[in-house]
């Protein structure tokens, strides 16, 4: 039997070696996990017309969108050709299905390739809440553990977050509701359904901004900090959550995954696009409208960053799954 | 009430693609709903997938135009061969048809075209002014006032639909079961998957739905093959309504289509409950009860204001709350939810230009669909006719197509194929599809809310009947499963009384 995989392998060795010298020969398909319209879409979408503009590859990128839970579009990719035509692009859902158990494979399954588009986010409360400071919401929960309502879409990124920023404080404790979405948590809190949620940098400016940058006074809901290592640009007056003393960053990149087997080249030359890409107009244009930073990360520095993300993530996805 | 967002969005309607698309929608709409054995909902689950690659707005304007289009076609076959074209026109075709079999095939056109209109006007009125005051209110909505009243929207279809209510309430379970795999929304893992990873994220609706309603009656059609109804030709008698007619029957009319509004309201109910009531109440009232069935102008004015007035009312629940007023609004979630568009009580401050445009729509659509029946209605008629043979592998092409482009995987189109023979089975055991549709669509959002009431209460259930609209909402639901048997009961001891007496 190992002979025979060891037979395949050179076998797919020698059949990749020669696709290689002239990747990309035919259209690259680059799987979203989500719906069209998702964040993910939009970047997967932005990023094909910049590489296009780009001019950075002779053959096009198509984006195919796999819905329904984002294990299906994922396990496709991981189980496709490792023949250069097959990318995915994904977030940390896909650490944190792993860490809560949801998933039975794992992001090593995969080959990096590239990160970019990075979003943080803001711990929120009402406007009459008497709450100010991220400090002041943790040590509510900590004095009065679980009664504090964090509104949340169970497993997926906003509860993770939560579950980071309680571990921030030892013995603070919420109390997880299912809610949903950034919206839904918008309409729960506004409602008075909830008591907190984190919402991304966009969604603060959407919700609690006027189209002027001004405070809408209508919306009542405030961030208390920002969940980025820095500021965010678009709420400068925003502190983050390691300044006011909690040592917690919690933010998202888009990253780019190949099949395990897919020969480095090929995924070297693939990220070379995605950097060509990212460096135009319309790519740069659209990171400012939605509040995303660049941070565009290939080899070692990707790698490193997976590892450090899955160090943090791991121990909250798992509180999280017993929560 | 914003009389500048919706002058705006009317503005933006008359943009040339945009009308393009009303223009198209509404004209479909007639002409699919005029076809019996296609109906609204069917185009409206077919067209979906093409409006992925919409501007949202342009893809609702097209949907809600289909919507309105749908619901004012079925008329004109129910008039002229006795047929409903859409489920929505059954109680048109009892004084339709006489009607225009005794010679006045234009006049019965008319008064229908122009209750639709009187119908749809209406509703647009109420849906303008109250939409907007009550998703301010339906932000205090918690989740035990969502989960009470979709339980309150789940038995009432059940109770309402046509056939039984032990039927009804199968339809409404069987909705419910398949809707259970797919992610546990209190702990965020797939549940019910039986180890087939694609059943990760649940069914999917829009494979589901295309399956239930033109898979099903595809396969309906092939089987039935009888001959093509005996119909009356409109022939160049003319098609409107005349100004001494439309004095004499305008209240007739307004209290028709304010019936037909309450009952697109009501969660989870639609056109053909509306006609069904609106048609009752006027032959309670009427002077001359016993000319209905036998070609009353009353009759035709009754059931067609009401079910185009449903078509209006059923959009407030779906744009202040978020939850369907009927079947077909159960899709246009789907379509909103699927251009990232989260219908409910924040739809005003987050999509602003979508809602004024779903508004802004209906207006536009109900008077273009005037313009265009009064117009074309001879035309149309002709239509009608169109062999099985040409439209139905067409009609099977584009069910598969929608069905694989939404997930881009073939596991969708054999779930669309499971469900186009379940439905075909459940209609052959004359069980009512709307609350299996119905039923699908609520249960993981009435399960959610549910699950997050009791997260935030610790298990405590008490919400329930200790706060008001959960009471309210319960007691209704209560009302409404009890009163089947109890009427029963009494409609037997008096017929006993009378054996006895």
């Amino acid at each position: 039997m190992k002979k025979l995989l060891g037979i395949a392998a050179a076998a797919m060795l020698s059949t990749t070696g020669m696709a290689q010298a002239e990747w990309p020969e035919k259209p690259i398909k680059l799987v979203v996990p989500f719906g069209a319209g998702g964040t993910s879409d939009q970047v997967a979408r932005v990023m094909q017309a910049a590489i296009e503009d780009s001019s950075a590859l002779n053959q096009p990128v198509t984006v195919v969108n796999v819905g329904g839970h984002y294990s299906i579009g994922a396990r496709q990719v991981m189980e496709a050709d490792p023949d250069g035509y097959n990318f995915l692009i994904i977030h940390i859902a896909l650490m944190g299905g792993e860490g809560t158990g949801a998933l039975d494979f794992s992001w090593r399954d995969f080959k990096p390739v590239a990160a970019t588009g990075e979003f943080c986010l803001a711990p929120m409360v009402r406007k009459d809440s008497g709450i100010d400071t991220v400090g002041q919401l943790l040590e509510k929960a900590k004095a009065e553990p679980n009664t504090v309502i964090f509104g949340a879409n169970i497993g997926a990124i906003n509860h993770l977050a939560g579950v980071m920023l309680q571990e921030s404080l030892p013995g603070a404790k919420f109390r997880f509701v299912q809610i949903g979405g950034g919206t839904a948590n918008f309409t729960a809190l506004t409602g008075a359904q909830t008591n907190t949620t984190v919402l991304s940098g966009a969604e603060v400016i959407n919700f609690t901004l006027l189209p002027d940058g001004t405070e809408n006074p209508e919306s009542q809901i405030k961030p208390l900090a920002y969940t980025g290592a820095e500021r965010f640009d678009g709420l400068p007056d925003l502190p983050t959550v390691q300044e006011e003393g909690f040592d917690m960053t919690f933010c998202i990149k888009n990253w780019i995954f190949a099949p395990k087997e897919t020969p480095q080249e090929i995924v070297d030359g693939f990220a070379d696009a995605i950097g060509a890409g990212i460096k135009t107009d319309r790519f740069q244009k659209f990171l400012n409208e939605k509040g995303f930073a660049e941070s565009f990360l290939t080899g070692d520095a990707l790698q490193k960053d997976l590892d450090d993300t899955w160090a943090a993530i791991e121990p909250v996805a798992k509180i999280a799954a017993e929560n | 009430m914003d009389i500048g967002a919706l002058f705006g969005a009317i503005g933006h309607i008359f943009a040339p693609w945009t009308f393009f698309m009303l223009f198209i929608g509404t004209a479909l709409g007639i002409v699919v709903g005029a076809i019996p054995g296609l109906s609204g909902a069917m185009l409206i689950a077919l067209t979906l997938p093409l409006t992925f690659y919409m501007d949202p707005f342009d893809a609702v304007v097209l949907l809600i135009s289909m919507y309105v289009g749908a619901i004012s076609g079925g008329l004109i076959t129910a008039t002229l061969m006795r047929m409903p074209g859409t489920p929505a026109a059954v109680m048109t075709t009892l004084d339709g048809y006489p009607m225009a079999r005794s010679g006045q095939p234009g006049r019965a056109l008319g008064l229908g075209i122009t209750a639709s209109f009187v119908g749809g006007l209406i509703a647009w009125i109420v849906l303008f002014t109250i939409t907007q005051p009550l998703s301010i209110l339906a932000t205090r909505f918690g989740p035990f006032e969502y989960f009470t009243l979709i339980m309150m929207a789940m038995v009432l279809i059940a109770s309402v639909s046509e056939g039984s209510l032990v039927k009804g309430l199968i339809s409404g379970l069987l909705g419910m079961l398949v809707s259970m795999p797919g992610v546990d929304p209190a702990t965020g893992m797939p549940r019910l998957t039986f180890d087939q990873y694609q059943l990760n994220g649940g069914l999917q609706l829009l494979p589901v739905l295309i399956g239930t309603f033109a898979v099903s009656q595809v396969i309906k059609d092939c089987m039935d093959r009888g001959g093509i109804p005996e119909r009356q030709e409109v022939g160049n008698s003319k098609v409107l309504m005349s100004l001494r007619e439309l004095k004499s029957s305008a209240g007739n009319m307004i209290r028709s289509s304010f019936i037909g509004t309450w009952i697109g309201i009501l969660p989870g109910i639609g056109a053909s409950i509306g006609s069904v009531v609106a048609y009752t109440v006027a032959k309670n009232v009427s002077d001359t009860p016993e000319k209905f069935g036998h070609g009353s102008e009353e009759g035709i004015i009754a059931s067609e204001a009401a079910n185009n007035a449903t078509v209006g009312g059923a959009l407030i629940p779906l744009i202040a709350m978020g939850i369907p007023g009927s079947v077909i609004d159960a899709i246009l979630i789907g379509a909103l939810t699927i251009h990232s568009i989260q219908p409910g009580p924040t739809l005003f401050l987050t999509n602003n230009d979508i809602v004024w445009g779903m508004i802004a729509a209906a207006l536009l659509a109900n008077i273009l669909m005037f313009v265009l029946m009064t117009s074309t209605v001879k035309h149309i008629s002709g239509l009608i006719y169109l062999p099985k043979a040409f439209v139905l592998p067409i009609v099977m092409m584009f069910c598969v197509i929608g069905s694989y482009a939404l997930n881009n995987t073939m596991f969708d189109v054999w779930v669309m194929l499971a469900f186009g023979i379940l439905g075909f089975l459940l209609e052959k055991a004359s069980i009512p599809l709307g609350p299996f549709v119905i039923g699908f669509v609520l249960a993981p959002l009435g399960e959610e809310k549910l699950r997050s009431g009791l997260m935030m209460t610790a298990g405590d259930y008490s919400p329930i009947v200790t706060r008001p609209f959960p009471l309210a909402f319960t007691l209704m639901a209560l009302a409404l499963l009890v009163w089947p048997f109890i009427s029963e009961r009494r409609r037997k001891a008096k017929a006993a009384k009378k054996a006895q007496g």
